[in-house]
């Protein structure tokens, strides 16, 4: 009775592997007893509230070499998965070259969270509210799921998971963005969009998330489009249909409404008792639309100006 | 079996910080809550216990000058580092950011009270002149339910005037 | 002259309990702890509604640290707590009836080893069927919460049949409005240190607005005299009528004296979730009918409130409920219905504004509609029906007569911000497409913006691009600006039938102190503060020379509960009654020491002054020494101004406000954002600035998420917000933007009866004028709280 008693109020040993390998090594010494832990800030919510216990073991990524570094050149970003969401949101050179990142982070939990909090902890959660921004990023994904590490493109990742979730037992070491083309050359203007609608101002679960990305060239038409969206527990992927739609249109009233109405159809939310999906549906179209429909004017302007 | 020569292990009990500019060790499991703690092994009770799932700013604490839930914060993520608590705030007497708060009234039972000021300390030591923006984004974290928060953002206005006094 | 920290000059002070509180150094009593002292759990109910068939506590008090576990066998007296009518069990004995009834609590050496003994109690349920809807409730064939049926109380009002009055009217409005459950959200949650003491007695440190209440409450369950007992209940960190019933306290009290060891309890917020207390949820139903002239002619409502399944206060807030779904109008007939329903949903009870939130909401959106339906201005169309100053009460009953409501009537109508909300159009024109709903007060120059000028910025909702205007910057087509306003008559006190008793004692300390003692609680809403203003302004003490004791029945006299607006007022009236006696045996006493004539001498700071040069001529702690055989005390005892009739709930002493807010609505997402408020407010003198703004900016605040954020969802007896993460109070992101409180301060000659309270007020009027302002931005009513974005969002038209 006493040494069940003592295995039950035993607490986690922590482990701090120096490298991806060592900490996937650990994994798959210690399977379901071993979790791993970024920031913490999500197992610790999870715990308080029951839905998951302490396990045995926790492996602290956070002594990864190099897991919390922002690796700039001139072909692509390198995010470490442990990088906090805190850097997301103020890095210069993420606000400079990936503005939607930042906004994503911005609207994320509160600044002592994201203090705490990590790109990768987001990432792997599937369901978080980077990842419409990484979507429309065209992100990499980097795992050590064995003795080497290997890449895939976030959109393949995160669709396998729509489908089937699997609990993944590598560790998710980087997450690569392409560098944006240089623009200043051209007459198009960039545009980027993120919105997050939740049920207050700040600090809030998502109901929905909405990223775009995009060019609209010296005649006005729409050269580039991407529309990612997400929100509340609905695995976030890429509106390709909406995105053909509205691809070298030009914005006016009649293709507004038409993307509008592409979104609201492709974009299949999961309901919960916050929000029906019809409401969702709704704001995403709304907020897509709206979003092209300022970035049209903005042009403009910028043209006439 | 695991090779323990390969994978460092954090030694089992032992947390070694810097608390309010005192070294600290004290025995506590690795995954121990730095909220519990600062609270019931030091016996720091001015950071508080409220939601106890990082979405209320009580118990916020400065970890290396960064504001940090401690409810979500275990002790392996404290190692070596400076933890400041609004115990340490008012060390050599009183900062100015509570200094504001007291002429301004921005607290009423002041329980949220300690993070409020924490997070206010942060943002204008990152951000000395902050815009409206910046001071709302700074505080989105630290929920007040007595004041409506028109007391809290006329002391943080204060707090902008006494730190720049204190800092000519 | 609005109120703010330079209008009230020297009048703003720093409160005396802020240096503990902006330092961490105050102890809340939830912080205390002593060696040795052991962790409580209190095992609640898995189920809302479920027979209990055995309870078996072997294995949990088989484990090592474990030094109690207690069940209903093992409370001594009473079984039952509940401040108007005991009937919650401490422990239940064979019923369950929501997922807070306390089933057994174990002490244990560990938090951790409390969680254990916890999981290793056996409790066998029999599941019975939920009742979780009241309507249903009272149907004939519904599952019983309790033996006797499921009607707490009813209290119907008539003064005429409505009838008539219906078949003359010209325009009738029939609407339901529904408001929702709402959770105090303290941040400090309940929770408290028990220790029995070596002399046999037992210390109970924890949060309560009635000490005294908690005191008697506890003699009866523990079957011990209250002498026995001693309760010291502040500092609190916020309660909002929350902590004025028993919660932690029997569990606690048990445990210590069943252990012999100080026992700690502290309620994780789930636990203050699904065990406290709410705002009851209301569904009322109204049928209002004017003439063409507009004058109201006939005005039926029925009430139905979701109480959970005890009584607590459930009564006293339906009866306020019907007092003020009546409220500042005159009617030629009124037929009031109200039931509060027992079901097995969570518990309902005391919440600021007690009933009168809902109520208001609902007669404010009659007013706006009636005054729709005639084409008049809403605003005057109140004035047309408002209380004339001499009229008798909501109830017909006599009440202190004070020309309140016109003067916040006036106020409001001549405030720029409902000026310049009406300023571009009739009541009910519901802006067109491109059009963005009005000037925004506050704001140069910009006003109404149309298509095809370049907006904000979509991508960042900070508040500068967030569609909130700033000089000179127009705001994107999707977004509609609207000025709505309500009414609010709001009354103080318990009311007829329920013991009000006040009363208070200064005293002249030996080491020279002056010590005001009071039974008040500090639950952050500035009563120590407002006490020692009081003090200094009105018997010219400095604040050096006042100790100020409240929180402890061992020392302070019984001033009645910290509740219902009433404190302030108390106080106020209590030092009146004090200071001529008190200050007269002062100067008589120092007269003596002095051998100087009584005329000469006044009291001041320090001590006793010359009555014309003001030069001190004894400190306080020399006229103690001086009267240490005989010290001067004074001490009051009164009840709360009452109305004399026999109406159970009847108010006598009322505070008027009138509120506007200008909202901005997002088509897009159909949110509503609150930009600017104006709050003025008629209660009499100002008794602390920096108190009264705070009450009225933090009661705005509630009143906000009661109307756009909060609600404490609940299926089938089962809360499905169980934290802050899910259940939404507001940031200061929800608050940004403009301000302004408005105090009218003129009482009629020889009104007797001081400030009245405002510590409810400004959490009652906001909600109404929110739903009028939605209106005029989009033209949609709403009628139901929180407001439901999906009702407002709008999928075209915006470009």
């Amino acid at each position: 009775m006493a040494m069940e008693q003592d295995e039950i109020l035993r607490t986690p040993a922590v482990w701090h592997p120096g490298d991806a390998r060592e900490a996937w090594r650990l994994k798959e010494a210690f399977g379901p007893a071993g979790v791993y832990v970024a920031g913490g800030t999500l197992l610790r919510t999870q715990w308080e509230a029951g839905v998951a216990e302490p396990p045995a073991h926790l492996i602290d990524l956070t002594a990864i070499a190099g897991a919390g570094e922002v690796e700039m050149d001139g072909e692509e970003a390198a995010l470490g998965a442990l990088v906090p969401l805190s850097v997301c949101r103020s890095h210069p050179a993420i606000l400079a070259r990936y503005p939607l990142l930042a906004e994503a982070a911005r609207v994320i939990a509160a600044p002592s969270v994201r203090n705490l909090a990590t790109i990768g902890g987001n990432v792997v959660s599937r369901v978080g509210d980077a990842l419409p921004a990484l979507l429309a990023l065209s992100a990499q994904l980097v795992w050590q799921a064995g003795p080497e590490p290997h890449a895939c493109s976030l959109a393949d990742w995160l669709e396998r998971e729509r489908r089937a979730p699997t609990p993944a037992s590598g560790v998710l070491v980087q997450i690569r963005l392409p560098v944006p083309p240089d623009d200043t050359t051209s007459n198009a203007a960039r545009f980027f969009a993120y919105h997050k609608v939740g049920r207050r101002e700040a600090f809030m679960p998502s109901l929905v998330t909405v990223a775009l990305t995009g060019r609209i060239g010296a005649d006005g038409a729409v050269e580039e489009i991407r529309v990612a969206a997400g929100g509340g527990q609905t695995v976030p992927y890429r509106l390709d249909a909406s995105e053909a739609a509205l691809r070298g249109q030009t914005p006016d009233g009649k293709t507004l409404a038409a993307f509008q109405a592409c979104v609201e159809e492709e974009y299949e939310p999961k309901p919960d008792l916050f929000a029906t999906e019809a409401y969702r549906k709704r704001a995403a179209a709304n907020l897509a639309a709206a979003a092209v429909w300022q970035a049209a004017r903005d042009a403009a302007a910028g043209r006439k100006g | 079996m695991i090779d323990r020569t390969e994978a460092r292990r954090a030694s089992g009990d032992a947390l070694a910080c810097e608390i309010n500019g005192d070294a600290v060790t004290v025995r506590v499991p690795p995954s121990k809550r730095l909220l519990s703690v600062l609270r019931d092994d030091l016996g720091l009770t001015g950071t508080k216990r409220s939601c106890e799932i990082g979405r209320c700013g009580a118990c916020m604490v400065l970890a290396d000058g960064k504001p940090v839930n401690a409810c979500l914060t275990m002790a392996y993520q404290c190692e070596g580092k400076r933890i400041t608590t609004i115990e340490g705030l008012s060390k050599g007497g009183l900062h100015p950011v509570q200094q504001a708060f007291l002429e301004e009234g921005g607290y009423q039972c002041g329980y949220c009270t300690p993070g409020m000021i924490i997070s206010v300390t942060a943002l204008l030591r990152e951000q000395p002149s902050p815009t409206a923006d910046q001071i709302e984004e700074a505080l989105s974290g630290n929920l007040c339910r007595c004041t409506g928060y028109g007391g809290i953002l006329r002391s943080v206005q204060r707090a902008i005037d006494l730190t720049k006094e204190a800092q000519p | 002259m609005l109120l703010n920290r330079t209008t009230s000059g020297s009048r703003w002070r720093t409160r005396p309990d802020g240096p503990g509180k902006v330092t961490g150094g105050l102890s809340y009593l939830t912080d205390l702890s002593l060696p040795g002292m052991l962790h409580g759990l209190v095992l609640r109910s898995p189920h809302p509604h479920a027979a209990i068939v055995s309870i078996d506590a072997s294995k949990a008090m088989a484990l090592p640290g474990v030094l109690a576990v207690l069940t209903y066998a093992d409370v001594p007296g009473l079984n039952r707590f509940g401040i108007a009518r005991p009937d919650q069990p401490v422990f239940c004995e064979d019923r369950v009836r929501y997922i807070g009834d306390a089933v057994a609590a174990v002490a244990a050496e560990t938090p951790e080893i409390a969680v254990l003994a916890l999981r290793a109690i056996e409790v066998a349920y029999e599941p019975l069927p939920v009742v979780d809807d009241p309507e249903r409730a009272l149907l004939p064939d519904s599952p019983l919460v309790h033996p006797e049926g499921n009607v707490l109380h009813r209290n119907d009002y008539r003064t005429a049949d409505v009838a008539p009055g219906f078949a003359a009217a010209a325009h009738i409005v029939e609407e339901t409005y529904v408001t929702p459950r709402q959770m105090h959200t303290y941040m400090e949650t309940e929770g408290g240190l028990f220790v029995p003491e070596a002399d046999g007695r037992l210390a109970v440190y924890s949060a309560t607005q009635h000490g005294f209440m908690d005191r008697m409450q506890l003699a009866r369950i523990l079957g011990r005299p209250e002498a026995d007992i001693r309760v010291v209940s502040s500092p609190i960190g916020g309660s909002f009528g929350g902590k004025d019933e028993l919660n932690v306290q029997p569990y606690g009290a048990l445990l210590a004296l069943a252990t012999g060891k100080p026992v700690k309890v502290h309620h994780s917020r789930w636990e203050s979730v699904r065990a406290g207390l709410k705002r009851h949820p209301m569904k009322i139903r109204m049928k209002t009918g004017v003439d063409a002239n507009g004058r109201l002619l006939a005005h039926e409502v029925e009430i139905v409130a979701d109480k959970g399944p005890y009584a607590t206060l459930g009564a006293e807030v339906l009866n306020f409920a019907v007092e003020h779904v009546i409220g500042p109008y005159r009617y030629d007939a009124v037929d009031v219905k109200s039931v509060n329903v027992y079901t097995n949903n969570g518990m309902s009870g005391e919440f600021r504004g007690f009933g009168g939130n809902q109520a208001i909401f609902a007669l404010e959106g009659q007013m706006d509609r009636l005054a729709d339906k005639l084409g008049m201005d809403p605003w005057a169309f109140r004035r047309l029906n408002l209380r004339k100053t001499d009229d008798a009460g909501p109830l017909g009953q006599p009440i202190a007569v004070t020309a309140g409501a016109s003067q916040v009537w006036e106020a409001l109508a001549e405030s720029e911000l409902w000026r310049s909300g009406t300023g571009r159009g009739s009541a009910g024109s519901g802006p067109g497409i491109g059009a963005t709903g009005g000037k925004s007060a506050g704001h140069d120059g910009s006003g109404e913006e149309g298509i095809g000028l370049a907006a904000a910025r979509v991508e960042a909702k900070t508040a500068s691009d967030r569609g909130q205007a700033t000089a000179g910057t127009p705001a994107p087509p999707w977004i509609r600006r609207g000025v709505g306003a309500s009414f609010v008559m709001h009354g103080a006190g318990l009311g007829v039938g329920i013991p009000d008793p006040a009363g208070g004692r200064l005293r002249l300390a030996a080491d020279g102190k002056i010590d005001a003692v009071f039974g008040y609680e500090e639950f952050g809403q500035g009563l120590i503060a407002s006490l020692e203003q009081m003090l200094i302004e009105q018997f010219g003490f400095a604040a050096e020379d006042v100790r100020i004791v409240i929180g402890d029945t061992d020392v302070v006299p019984d001033s009645g509960s910290s509740t219902a607006s009433r404190s302030t007022s108390m106080m106020w009236q209590s030092l009146r009654r004090l200071r001529g006696p008190f200050a007269g045996k002062l100067i008589a006493a120092a007269s003596a020491a002095l051998a100087m004539p009584a005329d000469r001498l006044r009291v001041g700071a320090g001590g006793i002054r010359d009555a014309d040069g003001g030069e001190l001529l004894l400190p306080y702690a020399a006229l103690a020494a001086a009267t240490a055989k005989a010290p001067v005390i004074a001490e009051t005892r009164f009840e709360f101004p009452r109305s004399p009739v026999d109406r159970v709930g009847a108010h006598f002493l009322y505070t008027y406000s009138a509120v506007a807010v200008a909202v901005e609505v997002n088509l897009l997402t159909g949110r509503v954002r609150v930009a600017d408020q104006y709050h003025t407010v008629a209660a009499g003198p100002v008794v602390n600035p920096q108190g009264f703004l705070g009450q009225i900016e933090g009661g705005s605040g509630m009143a906000l998420g009661f109307s756009l954020t909060e609600d404490a969802v609940m299926s089938g007896g089962h809360y499905l917000t169980e934290n802050l993460d899910t259940y939404l109070i507001p940031t200061v992101a929800e608050l940004g933007g403009t301000f302004e409180v408005e105090p009218i301060e003129t009482l009629p000659e020889g009104d007797e009866y001081g400030p009245r309270g405002i510590g409810e007020v400004g959490s009652v009027g906001l909600a109404p004028a929110i739903a009028s302002a939605v209106y005029r931005a989009v033209g949609k009513r709403v009628n139901r709280l929180p407001i439901d974005p999906a009702l407002l969002q709008e999928t075209d038209g915006w470009y």
